[in-house]
């Protein structure tokens, strides 16, 4: 029983010498971070306090070097210690993500008190403009938006991409994927998704707009759709499913992409008459082609922007081959060439007549 | 201090001896001051002469006189002892003997020409009926419960087990109280080894009263500092009757309705008579609720402590967006907040059994609206404490062993303290402690932990869930029995 008790006593000092006071009245915990590029390269960091209802909220700003410099000040010009135990999530402004945010990911992603489940989302305008305006109506604003992604990332619906601090870093050290982000455009009204930002290690190259990540949605992990809307056809899809199978060839020349998509016409506008066979059959082939072609071109602007969210690269991997280097992946990336191909298992809005 | 002490113990004089001869001059000074001693002479019919001394309070006056007076005064017998319509008459020759049948309800008669002395046992059937247990109730099953009368309760625990092999030693404890106990095993299923373990234990108590089983329990405990009981109280006979075709031992201890049982185990604590009456499956997940209660109450209060003062980043952030606003504006930290709530509810807990029943309600609207409701606008408590403390209140009842749930209250102080200093490292802290305390004790020499540690699989049926049983067939492993197998087909 000695040997326990000691055992359990040195590995408790082992685990924390110090024990943190975080009485609970005491402290504010903060839920959201906004990250934009201040003056100089310095860091503009801003938090909303407190999370309760009953209090006056406030928006605490800070221009800092270093990201934990900004945690730091909050402190000194709040009257609770802020806290980032219950940080959910950070939302970096577009232009500070084109310039790499590897240093402010590593900084969360090391800190013992900030849970992983961090959503990152990338903002393209003013999201502390969004926020002071937010505070004027809503009790607690952030919370609002947590649950909005929340809701979104709950059995990857399909309809956003949500991505956390560990979704984030895993892609970004692995060579044959790129990170990917969901953006946000943000005014003093709106707080619009926009689509899909890609990125190239930790520099945001690219987003895509919302008709392409309707597709980066279906072939990126054999999604669901509720609806995938097709304006040039007039066409309203519901309930989709997609089931992707890639191929790359064995000199690593040529993908083949096979999508196999099931769903049902739900809302039809065109000129066509949809109850006739022969006609279903041509808006078939018209939506196939559509499709075809808009996952070409969604394919050719990640290879001209070099990047690889779809995680191509791993099918270079075998089980008696040796791994190629990131570097090597990337050159064969570029000259890859693409072959598309869609199997549509469309039900009709009605009874079709032969 | 010390010196006076040893003073003062020079005064106490050595009782004499007890085992001189019996005489009337010292029966007749040892009762003397007793005004409910009576020695009165009568002659036979063939003109003896009689003594009889009793003590009127501890006799059945009419059996006295219908067994004892009537036959005695018509008797034409040599042999007085043959007279009396009584079966208990034993000649008894030392001064010990005698006053021992005094005071334990017999009548002693004497013969100054043949300077024999006789005991003749008439005891005074004092006693309430057999009532419905309070402390153990259920909604179905016998309803019967033991009473103060020991001889009563082996009859009905002997109703239950009409067994020859059910054995019943009669011991006597206390050297004033002569308390009698009365242990009952089923020979041929009880292990020896626990039987002359208890044997040796019960011979050997050495204090004057017992008064009630869990002083005989506390003597005869291994670990008497442990905060768990190694006995079993249970006021039940079809409980002891079950226990005792287990092949455990059950000790009934005189003037109080409470049976012991050993060996036992911790998890004993949470089996109730009902479980073996309701269907298994309700009887299983109405024993998981008990252990999940169990530990609801001693930790839930705790770790309400440690993730308001260290681990806030636990907590589900709409639940601490909650608790931030309860706690903003109290004058007290978490662990005095908790601290004063849980004396207070122990303060309710005490006075609601110490109050009449009819002022009981009158308690519960004092304990639930002013000590809750107005201390929580007052801002004193917050709204999550006052519902935790009152989850763990009623999670402590769920227990069936009622020292348990007052032993809850110790280890909920504890774990309260740890959890304010170091958070939920002391409550896994106090938790490793307690379980390795539970590993080190024994019950009757048998671990207390089985069939956990020792391991005993087949155990595992009658644990955490209540096994239908027919899966039961076998004794359980870790009491040892010499007879393995419950059913006639298999017994070896």
């Amino acid at each position: 029983m000695f040997l326990v008790i000691m055992s359990s006593m040195l590995w408790m000092i082992g685990c924390s010498p110090f024990v943190d006071n975080n009485q609970i009245e005491e402290i504010s915990p903060v839920i959201l971070w906004s990250i934009t590029e201040g003056a100089e390269g310095k860091l503009r960091i801003s938090t909303l306090v407190p999370p309760i209802y009953s209090e006056p909220k406030k928006i605490l700003t800070q221009e800092v070097d270093l990201l934990k410099e900004g945690g730091k000040d909050f402190n000194l010009s709040y009257h609770r210690e802020v806290k980032s135990g219950q940080l959910r999530m950070v939302f970096i402004e577009q232009e500070l993500a084109k310039k790499g945010i590897t240093s402010l990911m590593n900084t969360l992603f090391t800190d013992p008190d900030i849970s992983q489940r961090l959503y990152i989302i990338i903002v393209n305008g003013s999201f502390d403009d969004f926020i002071k305006n937010q505070i004027k109506t809503q009790d607690v604003p952030g919370y609002l938006l947590y649950r909005l992604l929340k809701h979104y990332e709950y059995k990857k619906q399909g309809d956003m991409t949500i991505v956390n601090l560990h979704q984030f870093m895993k892609r970004y050290y692995s060579p044959y994927s790129d990170p990917v982000a969901p953006i946000f455009k943000v005014d003093k009204e709106n707080f619009i998704y926009e689509g899909t930002a890609f990125f190239k290690n930790d520099k945001l190259q690219t987003n895509i707009n919302k008709r392409n990540e309707q597709i980066f949605q279906l072939i990126d992990h054999n999604h669901h759709l509720k609806v995938l809307t097709i304006p040039e056809l007039s066409i309203t899809m519901g309930n989709v499913t997609s089931k992707t199978k890639m191929k790359l060839n064995l000199d690593y020349s040529t993908l083949s992409l096979n999508v196999e998509l099931k769903g049902r016409i739900e809302e039809y506008r065109g000129k066509g008459d949809i109850d006739n066979l022969d006609q279903l059959a041509v808006i078939h082939q018209q939506i196939k082609s559509l499709f075809e072609k808009q996952t070409t071109e969604l394919l050719k602007k990640m290879q001209n922007s070099e990047v690889d969210p779809l995680e191509i690269g791993t099918l270079t991997l075998g089980p008696f081959s040796k791994p190629m280097s990131e570097d090597e992946w990337s050159t064969l990336w570029a000259n890859v060439k693409f072959n598309v191909t869609y199997e549509l298992h469309i039900q009709p809005l009605t009874n079709v007549r032969k | 201090m010390f010196w006076k002490k040893l003073k003062i113990g020079h005064h106490f004089e050595k009782p004499e001896p007890q085992n001189t001869v019996l005489t009337i001059d010292s029966i007749r000074q040892i009762l003397a001051n007793m005004d409910d001693a009576e020695i009165i002479e009568r002659r036979t019919n063939n003109d003896q002469m009689v003594m009889l001394l009793y003590i009127r309070t501890l006799i059945d006056q009419e059996r006295l006189n219908e067994s004892v007076m009537e036959p005695l005064l018509h008797c034409d017998l040599e042999e007085i002892n043959e007279c009396i319509a009584t079966t208990k008459v034993s000649r008894i020759v030392t001064m010990e003997e005698g006053q021992q049948k005094l005071l334990t309800g017999s009548i002693l008669l004497y013969e100054p020409m043949k300077n024999q002395w006789w005991a003749a046992l008439l005891p005074n059937p004092l006693t309430r009926a057999i009532e419905t247990s309070e402390t153990e109730t259920i909604m179905f099953g016998p309803k019967d419960s033991f009473s103060e009368q020991i001889d009563q309760n082996v009859t009905m625990i002997r109703r239950r087990l009409p067994s020859t092999s059910l054995k019943s030693e009669r011991f006597s404890v206390g050297s004033v109280s002569k308390t009698e106990v009365v242990m009952m095993y089923l020979e041929g299923v009880t292990n020896p080894e626990f039987i002359s373990i208890a044997r040796s234990k019960l011979s050997t108590i050495d204090f004057d009263v017992f008064l009630d089983s869990s002083h005989v329990a506390a003597f005869m405990e291994d670990h008497y500092h442990s905060i768990f009981p190694q006995f079993q109280q249970s006021d039940r006979p079809d409980l002891c009757a079950f226990t005792l075709s287990m092949g455990k031992i059950t000790f009934l201890v005189a003037n109080t309705p409470f049976a012991l049982t050993a060996p036992i185990t911790f998890f004993h604590l949470f089996q109730s008579p009902e479980d073996y009456i309701n269907r298994w499956l309700v009887a299983s997940f109405l024993r998981l609720l008990r252990y999940v209660s169990y530990v609801l109450s001693l930790i839930l209060v705790p770790i309400y402590v440690a993730l308001a003062t260290h681990h806030y980043q636990m907590l589900p952030m709409q639940v601490l967006f909650v608790l931030l606003e309860s706690r903003t504006k109290l004058p007290f930290t978490p662990f005095w907040e908790a601290f004063l709530m849980l004396i207070t509810l122990e303060i309710i807990k005490e006075a609601s059994l110490r109050m009449p029943t009819k002022s009981g309600q009158v308690l519960g609207v004092i304990g639930g609206i002013v000590v809750g409701q107005a201390s929580v606008e007052a801002g004193f408590a917050s709204k999550i404490l006052i519902i935790l403390v009152g989850v763990t209140a009623i999670a402590s009842f769920l227990v069936p062993n009622y020292l348990v749930t007052k032993s809850n209250t110790l280890l909920q102080f504890a774990f309260l303290f740890l959890a304010n200093y170091i958070g939920m490292l002391g409550i896994v802290f106090g938790i490793i402690v307690i379980l390795v305390h539970l590993n080190s004790i024994t019950s009757l020499k048998q671990p207390y932990f089985a069939p956990l540690a020792h391991l005993y699989w087949r155990d595992w049926l009658d644990l955490f869930i209540r096994g239908p049983f027919h899966w039961m067939k076998e004794r359980p492993e870790y009491l040892h029995t010499l007879q393995k197998w419950r059913t006639s087909q298999r017994r070896k």
